[in-house]
């Protein structure tokens, strides 16, 4: 029997399959369509993106931080939506940029209505601080309801890091700056500037959520621990700067050192500035100032040179302590008389009194004895004429003329031996030293004390940088300096320590060949507590006013740094050390 | 032949029963591929949206490391060595010289350590995922008969 309605079912089955046939030709079209085609097409955003990693921090022995990162806005215009609004807001725009960023209207107009062919954001400030972005987002926001040449629309910002530092000047010249392109110059900042910045990673981000991809960790620069010691380098550098101002020296430099590791406790130069403000530094730094006279400058020391010769001619055998010296005054050398200073006459002398009275004729004759052979090549042990390899950009070599050399002379074994025709940095002075202060153990300088990365910290280890001198003649040398300190009751004694040390008075050569005698270099160089010695200290005062003389100027330099030494770094005075330190 | 043929005709569906069965199908084949790009549909945006909150999260994380990292500066400003030590003067602390010292000695007393910025963290932490996302329907069902107790009672 046949179904009446039998047509109904064909026709709604029919239907249905022309309807399902026709969503799948839908389907079809729409994907083959030529606006399926230009999506699919067109770029859905996005880009190469380039994370700058945070630049690695920089603390001080304690963990303070010395260098560190702060938020600063991107201040930039969209120009699409300026396009969009037909520059009706620009000059509201340009004004509010005048206003809060400082920046001139007419350019930032000009930026903004004529920008190059192609460009669709226009940066107006890379390094607006937090309350200028805040200022300017506040105002956008309040303004955002009114008519459209009122409103800031367009106007974004973006944050990013830069470099600060929290101490300003503190250490200014061990620490370098950063510039805004994210480049470190000077000190640290220069010489570990590829580990703090850390390694930037290009990543394409694409703004299609299911082309969402998690970033790359990008990891931080190294963080590097100092050896400095914050409360220490800011004694120091206050006790510089009084001693600058009230000598009227021409400049400064202490640097402090531990002798058996080589560790730079304190280093303090002038001038120095807040690294904050390091646009400045043309101004501070003028013409060629170094930056870091500590390592940058190498200048002839005078008479605390007179401890290297004496230590090789005591580690050769050449002389004894207790050898005497007649001291006419005068000694000839080369063919040239080579006088004492002052033309003061001493008469007999041993060899501390060579040392007590810095008898330039003595050390000439010591010089002598050792040979130009012996003499120079114990110069060269002790890392005369070459970097001494510290963790600082900008370090000079000095200058150590060799027999043999074009410039050199017979008479310069003799004005060598007093510190005089040879140019040395402060740094080099204190390495050389450390031989004498560490049982002739000379050890390299250093600043960084450990590197921390990805979570784990590699603490530099001391390195001994050569052995010119043997144990004992180390100990005999210090035990002299010591005693002729005593004898001399110098101004660089500290009540209850034992010290050795050196004054140095030297004149200053000329780019004519001679010395000026109305200017000198006055330095100083000791350490102690003489049986254990925990701090060497270099004090050199460039040009003083009020005296020439090292012993004058530079000796309480060495004494007021000493007395905060031995506070800060809890050292108790001899013979609270040696009663506790049990039999 | 005649009462077989009547038999076969009788017992044969009707033609509107089997446009029926067809029709059925077809809807039912239907409704499957709705559903199956419906679910697409889901995922995809699902998919889409957890994307976004991936870019928005990094987004929220490096923000936290460059505030954390401005914090830390001002806080290093706050507490910088000039700073202390104007506090501390203006609170009626001096300066103390070597000669006001008494110094005692403490048997035990270690001096501080140099500052260690190593992780504690000696293990990276791992991912654990559970067996659900990893394991087959099918490794799920030999492992249910393995460990399942047996009948008689009792484990070897």
């Amino acid at each position: 029997m046949k179904n009446p309605h039998t047509w109904r079912y064909v026709t709604v089955q029919i239907m249905l399959v022309v309807f399902g046939f026709s969503i799948l030709a839908q389907i079809i079209r729409i994907q083959h369509s030529a606006e399926a085609k230009a999506i699919l097409d067109k770029d859905p955003g996005g880009g190469v993106q380039t994370f700058y990693p945070a630049r690695g921090e920089i603390l001080d022995l304690k963990g303070h931080l010395m260098a560190g990162n702060k938020i600063v806005y991107e201040v930039g215009v969209d120009i699409q939506v300026l396009k969009e609004n037909e520059y009706a807001n620009a000059n509201t725009i340009a004004l509010a940029a005048n206003v809060y960023l400082d920046l001139d209207f007419a350019t930032v107009l000009n930026w903004m209505t004529q920008p190059p062919e192609g460009l669709r954001y226009v940066v107006l400030d890379n390094f607006a601080s937090s309350d200028e972005e805040k200022a300017l987002m506040d105002l956008q926001e309040s303004v955002k309801d009114k008519p459209r040449d009122q409103t800031l629309e367009g106007l974004n910002s973006k944050p990013h890091l830069v470099r600060t530092y929290p101490e300003g000047s503190l250490a200014a010249n061990i620490i370098g700056f950063v510039t805004e392109e994210g480049i470190g110059y000077y000190g640290v900042e220069e010489k570990y500037n590829s580990l703090l910045a850390g390694l930037p990673i290009n990543v394409w981000v694409s703004a299609d959520p299911n082309r969402a991809e998690e970033l790359p960790n990008i990891p931080p620069g190294a963080t590097l621990i100092l050896t400095l010691d914050r409360e220490v380098q800011a004694s120091v550098e206050e006790i510089l700067d009084t001693a600058v101002l009230n000598t009227g020296a021409a400049s400064g430099t202490v640097v402090v050192m531990d002798p058996k590791t080589g560790e730079i406790l304190a280093l303090a130069v002038t001038p120095h500035m807040n690294l904050n403000e390091y646009s400045r530094y043309k101004e501070i730094f003028p013409g060629e100032t170094p930056f870091d006279r500590a390592i940058s400058q190498a200048y002839e020391p005078g008479s605390v040179y007179k401890i290297l010769t004496m230590a090789a001619a005591l580690d050769n055998g050449v002389v004894k302590p207790e050898d005497t010296y007649f001291d006419s005054g005068i000694i000839l050398i080369g063919g040239v008389a080579i006088r004492n200073w002052n033309n003061t006459v001493w008469g007999q002398q041993d060899m501390i009194g060579c040392l007590q009275h810095s008898i330039n004729a003595c050390l000439v004759h010591v010089a002598s004895l050792l040979g130009n052979d012996s003499f120079y090549s114990y110069m060269q042990k002790f890392g005369i004429g070459h970097t001494t390899g510290i963790d600082l950009a900008g370090e000079a070599t000095g200058h150590l003329k060799l027999p043999g050399d074009s410039d050199w002379y017979p008479v310069d074994l003799g004005t060598n031996a007093f510190g005089q025709g040879v140019s040395v940095t402060p740094i080099q002075m204190v390495m050389a030293a450390s031989a004498i202060a560490n049982d002739g153990k000379m050890v390299y300088p250093h600043l960084v004390h450990a590197m921390v990365q990805d979570g784990r910290q590699q603490n530099i280890s001391p390195q001994v940088a050569g052995t010119p001198i043997s144990a004992t003649t180390a100990h005999t040398l210090s035990d002299m300096l010591s005693i002729s300190l005593e004898k001399e009751s110098s101004n660089a004694l500290v009540p209850g320590y034992r010290i050795a040390g050196k004054t140095g008075t030297a004149q200053i050569p000329t780019p004519y060949g001679v010395y000026d005698s109305s200017a000198t270099n006055a330095s100083f160089i000791g350490w102690g507590p003489l049986d254990d010695p925990k701090f060497l200290v270099y004090v050199w005062l460039e040009k003083p006013q009020t005296s020439i003389w090292g012993s004058e100027v530079a000796a309480p330099v060495f004494k007021q740094v000493v007395e905060k030494l031995v506070v800060l770094m809890g050292i108790p005075p001899d013979s609270v050390r040696l009663q506790t330190a049990g039999p | 032949m005649n009462n077989i043929s009547h038999l076969v005709q009788k017992y044969r569906q009707a033609s509107w029963r089997v446009q029926l069965q067809w029709l059925v199908l077809f809807v039912l084949g239907l409704v499957a591929v709705a559903l199956v790009a419906g679910l697409y549909l889901s995922v995809s945006a699902r998919a889409a949206l957890t994307g976004r909150e991936i870019q928005s999260l990094e987004a929220t994380i490096r923000s936290g490391e460059r505030v954390n990292a401005d914090l830390e500066s001002q806080l290093a400003a706050l507490t910088s060595a000039q700073e202390m030590k104007d506090q501390a003067i203006a609170i009626g602390f001096q300066p103390v010289g070597p000669a006001e010292i008494t110094y005692m000695p403490v048997s035990g007393y270690a001096p501080p350590p140099a500052v260690n910025m190593a992780s504690q963290e000696t293990h990276p932490s791992v991912l654990v995922i559970p067996p659900e996302y990893t394991q087959s329907l099918f490794d799920w069902f030999i492992e249910r008969m393995q460990t399942a107790p047996s009948a008689a009672g009792g484990q070897p």
